[in-house]
């Protein structure tokens, strides 16, 4: 009578990949290993990325990990501490390739 | 002070090196060496009673200062280059590319936008990697130098250049100067073979709105960009070369 769902948020910290994301490799790499991560995801569960102590962020290691994850996700792909004016910066591009604008809080 | 410093500096433009000196701090052969004399490219500043070829440390220092020189000079004529400023593969790449992070943070003046520095200067070298991966017609990987007191960061490769990249995907570009514009303004998505290529719009974009210069040149084109500069300044190049050259100055 009074269900309600559950909406869990896996929190993925970004630095675990590096502190300086540049090449396509590397993002490639990195979002292999992410999948073992998100094998674990439900359906309705919610993907976070916290890039809370990245230094160097670029549209070739973004496109690599992050376009993926935003044509998969969608609006369930939350970004947080995105401040960093590379990462800002990076974003803006990421959304003008992929035509989505990502959630960031 | 002044006189102190005046007086180092002296010392170090009298400081006498041999060849094999000179050799390591270039990191190049001696024989290369032997062969920069004989061509003009860097002489001797004296030879010893005993016949042995002598520098002066300034001298060995000035060379490696000018990195735009070394950097068109390889590009130009294929010239070696000191190891110092060879990366054969990304992953040298990214090593060198963390160390000069590191640098430039502790630069306070370059707080807020040495992140974007690094992330320009690391796509650029890494479009250099990724567009010539099993197709360098040469010398495969790239020249990276940069001078934090000069404020400069020079990026080369000997590869395909730009428009023979991009004719993958836009068959009917015809000339370096046209590929050039495209690259730094057209955004294209889903660009498969060509699965790359957007970085030179992010470059772009920041160089445009932060106090950064970039001067890029691939074949016979050559670009300038600056911060507020709404159009793109390209022009013929009086030294066409295969590959890319980009300095960066902050």
């Amino acid at each position: 009578m009074f269900g309600f769902n559950i909406i869990l948020i896996m929190r993925v910290e970004v630095k675990k990949f590096g502190t300086t994301l540049i090449s396509r490799q590397n993002g490639r790499e990195a979002f292999a290993a992410l999948q073992t991560q998100l094998a674990a995801l439900g359906e309705d569960d919610n993907l976070g990325l916290d890039f809370e102590g990245v230094i160097t962020f670029s549209p070739s290691w973004g496109d690599e990990f992050l376009s993926p994850l935003l044509k998969k996700y969608g609006m369930r792909l939350t970004l947080i501490n995105t401040g960093n004016p590379s990462v800002k910066a990076t974003l803006e591009l990421l959304e003008k390739i992929n035509q989505m604008a990502f959630k960031v809080r | 002070m002044r006189s102190w410093y005046y007086s180092i500096d002296t010392m170090t433009e009298q400081e006498l090196i041999t060849i094999s000196e000179a050799a390591e701090i270039l990191g190049v052969s001696v024989d290369t060496l032997r062969r920069w004399d004989k061509s003009g490219k860097l002489s001797p500043v004296k030879t010893s009673d005993a016949g042995y070829r002598l520098y002066s440390r300034f001298q060995i220092e000035l060379f490696l200062n000018d990195l735009f020189g070394l950097a068109k000079d390889w590009l130009l004529r294929g010239t070696e280059i000191p190891l110092t400023f060879y990366c054969s593969n990304s992953a040298v790449f990214q090593t060198r590319l963390i160390r000069m992070q590191d640098l430039l943070a502790g630069v306070k003046e370059l707080a807020a936008i040495f992140p974007l520095i690094v992330a320009i200067a690391g796509e650029i070298g890494n479009n250099s990697f990724d567009h010539n991966l099993g197709n360098w017609p040469d010398t495969p990987g790239i020249f990276f130098g940069y001078d934090i007191y000069k404020r400069t960061i020079v990026l080369a490769d000997r590869g395909l250049g730009i428009l023979t990249t991009l004719k993958r995907v836009k068959p009917e570009l015809m000339n370096d100067e046209k590929a050039l514009e495209v690259a730094f303004t057209e955004i294209l998505s889903g660009r498969a073979p060509e699965n790359r290529g957007n970085g030179l719009k992010f470059v772009r974009k920041i160089v445009s709105e932060n106090p950064i210069a970039l001067l890029f040149q691939t074949g016979n084109a050559e670009l300038i960009l600056k911060k507020d500069s709404d159009t793109l300044d390209i022009k013929d190049s009086s030294e066409p070369f295969r590959g890319c050259l980009a300095l960066i100055s902050f």
